[in-house]
């Protein structure tokens, strides 16, 4: 058998061993170390924040409603460009393509400054090949990030960057100190710290137990944006995370989360156990002729977008800036999914170019084709069918969303 | 583009614990990353049992996001392996690939396909009939292949790792080039001297 190449992996752990200088702190460190002793050459020292997809440590993660999470790019692949996608580990459907949770994203820069941004290059320069950026992302005020140059980080962002001096009040790492804080990883609700974390469509984090106290429609209290789609589950790679760095305020949460749950359980609601409600199936009926393919609202994350579509007529990205009917309709002022330089006073206006019903009329498919039509679809991957429907017509606006896949 | 960086990362982690797995993963030839060879040992208790199956494995460009394409190389009598060319009926392969999945998972799915047959969504479908109708039969013809395809350059392996190791050959290498020529001893043997 021909020897295997691994030759850029042992690099690689060779380099981050030596290049990872703080000392190693308690728990999650320990751990690191007998997965590594345990795996060898192992790629990664926190097996709970490795990307599923790319086998990498996450960047810029983004949490499904199912509570799994992957980098922005490997969910943004995943997605099915005609149908609901599926989660890539326990096939759960969905929608919307969440935002990136910017408080793992912190946490992960926090733990693994060196690993993060590595792999920060290594997705710029692919973002660069696709001319597609994903999102920028503003420090936090209180992020007391310090660990690496985050100026890099801030040009980009220059108008809401946070202002230097933060950071003076812990430039000095102590030693024996942790890496990440319990400010860090607390609930924006309840100000304590997570427990049983569950993610928003908007990347927000709460604990499940503050979130499922109220029975209206999910609404996220930072950035008042809706949650579409199912009750989130509880993301257990943080949770899990988190039981392992903070074990004794793990612990006093949990009993008072218990005692709190006792106390106002006699609606016999089922707070806490979403995964009874994350299994309600949503329907296959879907009306896949107002389907734009491969389009995505820049708002929601509806993904793709169906019935009326409305596209930005000022944005000149590659990827363009498209909102669903609901998102124009509630003036949403949320930046694009992928960093579009979108703003409220661009011209917004009805597209229907990536109309399935259109493509399929131009083909000259007859209706009751579609049907043949989209069962040999879904036996080919994603991609492909954007560039079957596309690639044979001369149109225009065969761009989008493909070029990012 | 294949993701050259996970398909290393995953022959690296499958390779790791093969002697427990029972599957492994090489290049097909040494070069092209998106053309493999996976191997699977015939699970226990099945007619497959002792068999060495070969797989032949292409990575399409969208890999991970779609399925990489594997046939049997090895003949197998199988209800979801045609005994002509050796395509698989597996779903994971097929609409159910997930981008979670890896080639080690696909290769232990197939080592599983092998224990539990779906006769009922055959790929082959005299095999499938013979499985409903005739049991002993199909399990006798199974075993028949298994030990005519997939054992002969086994059995005789050990014999002649041993006869070039007591030549003076270390073991390791002589497996290698043993396996690199497919068993033959005598190129085997040319290509150790002249190595």
């Amino acid at each position: 058998m021909p020897p295997v190449p691994s030759g850029s992996q042992t690099n690689r752990g060779a380099r981050e061993m030596a290049s990872d200088g703080p000392p190693p702190e308690q728990g999650k460190m320990e751990e690191a170390s007998t997965t590594a002793a345990g795996s060898g050459a192992s790629d990664l020292d926190d097996p709970h924040f490795m990307c599923c997809v790319c086998l990498e440590l996450l960047y810029k993660p983004v949490v499904i409603s199912c509570g799994h999470m992957s980098c922005f790019w490997c969910v943004h692949k995943t997605m099915h460009i005609i149908r609901e996608s599926h989660c890539a580990i326990c096939r759960q459907p969905y929608k919307h393509f969440p935002s990136i949770c910017q408080l793992l994203h912190h946490l992960l820069l926090k733990l693994e400054p060196a690993e993060y941004k590595r792999r920060e290059k290594e997705v710029l320069e692919e973002e660069k090949s696709i001319e597609t950026y994903s999102p920028q992302i503003i420090e936090f005020l209180n992020s007391k990030n310090n660990e690496v140059g985050n100026n890099e980080n801030r040009h980009e962002d220059s108008k809401t960057g946070p202002p230097q001096e933060v950071s003076l009040n812990g430039s000095i790492v102590d030693e024996n100190s942790k890496k990440i804080n319990l400010e860090d990883v607390a609930c924006p609700l309840c100000k304590e710290m997570l427990y049983q974390p569950a993610v928003l469509n908007c990347g927000h984090v709460y604990c499940v137990s503050c979130l499922s106290s109220n029975d209206e429609a999910l609404k996220c209290h930072v950035c008042g944006s809706l949650h579409p789609g199912d009750f989130p589950n509880v993301c257990l790679d943080l949770d899990h995370f988190l039981e392992e760095y903070f074990p004794a305020e793990y612990v006093s949460r949990g009993q008072k989360v218990q005692f709190k749950k006792g106390q106002c359980n006699r609606e016999g609601s089922s707070s806490g156990t979403s995964c009874t409600k994350g299994s309600n199936r949503t329907q296959h009926d879907e009306d896949l002729a107002n389907i734009h393919i491969g389009v995505g609202c820049d708002s929601c994350g509806a993904y793709p977008i169906r019935g009326k579509r409305y596209k930005c007529q000022d944005c000149t990205e590659l990827i363009g800036f498209d909102l669903c009917d609901a998102c124009y309709n509630s003036s949403s002022k949320l930046p694009g999914r992928f960093n579009q330089q979108h703003t409220p006073d661009h011209r917004m206006e009805l597209d229907d170019s990536a109309l399935l019903q259109r493509l399929l009329r131009i083909h000259g498919i007859p209706e009751d084709g579609q049907e043949e039509l989209m069962m040999e679809e879904a036996v080919v991957a994603p991609g492909a069918m954007l560039h079957i429907v596309v690639d044979d017509q001369e149109m225009e606006d065969n761009g989008e969303e493909d070029q990012a896949l | 583009m294949v993701d050259v960086s996970r398909v290393q990362k995953e022959l690296t982690e499958c390779n790791r614990d093969r002697e427990v797995s029972g599957v492994s993963i090489a290049l097909h030839d040494g070069a092209n990353i998106s053309h493999l060879t996976g191997t699977i040992a015939g699970p226990a208790d099945s007619p497959y049992e002792g068999g060495t199956f070969t797989i032949d494995i292409r990575l399409p460009g969208g890999y991970p996001f779609e399925p990489p394409k594997m046939q049997f190389i090895t003949k197998v009598w199988h209800p979801n392996i045609s005994s002509q060319n050796g395509a698989i009926c597996l779903d994971i392969l097929k609409d159910q690939w997930s981008p979670a999945l890896t080639l080690k998972t696909a290769l232990l799915s197939l080592q599983a396909l092998l224990s539990c047959p779906a006769p009922d969504d055959p790929q082959d479908a005299v095999v499938a009939q013979q499985y409903l109708r005739d049991y002993p039969t199909f399990a006798a013809t199974a075993r028949y292949w298994t030990e005519a395809f997939a054992k002969c350059s086994s059995t005789g392996m050990e014999e002649k790792v041993q006869k070039l190791v007591e030549m003076g050959f270390p073991e390791e290498l002589v497996r290698s080039t043993l396996k690199s020529v497919d068993g033959d001893e005598n190129m085997a043997l040319e290509k150790l001297c002249s190595g």
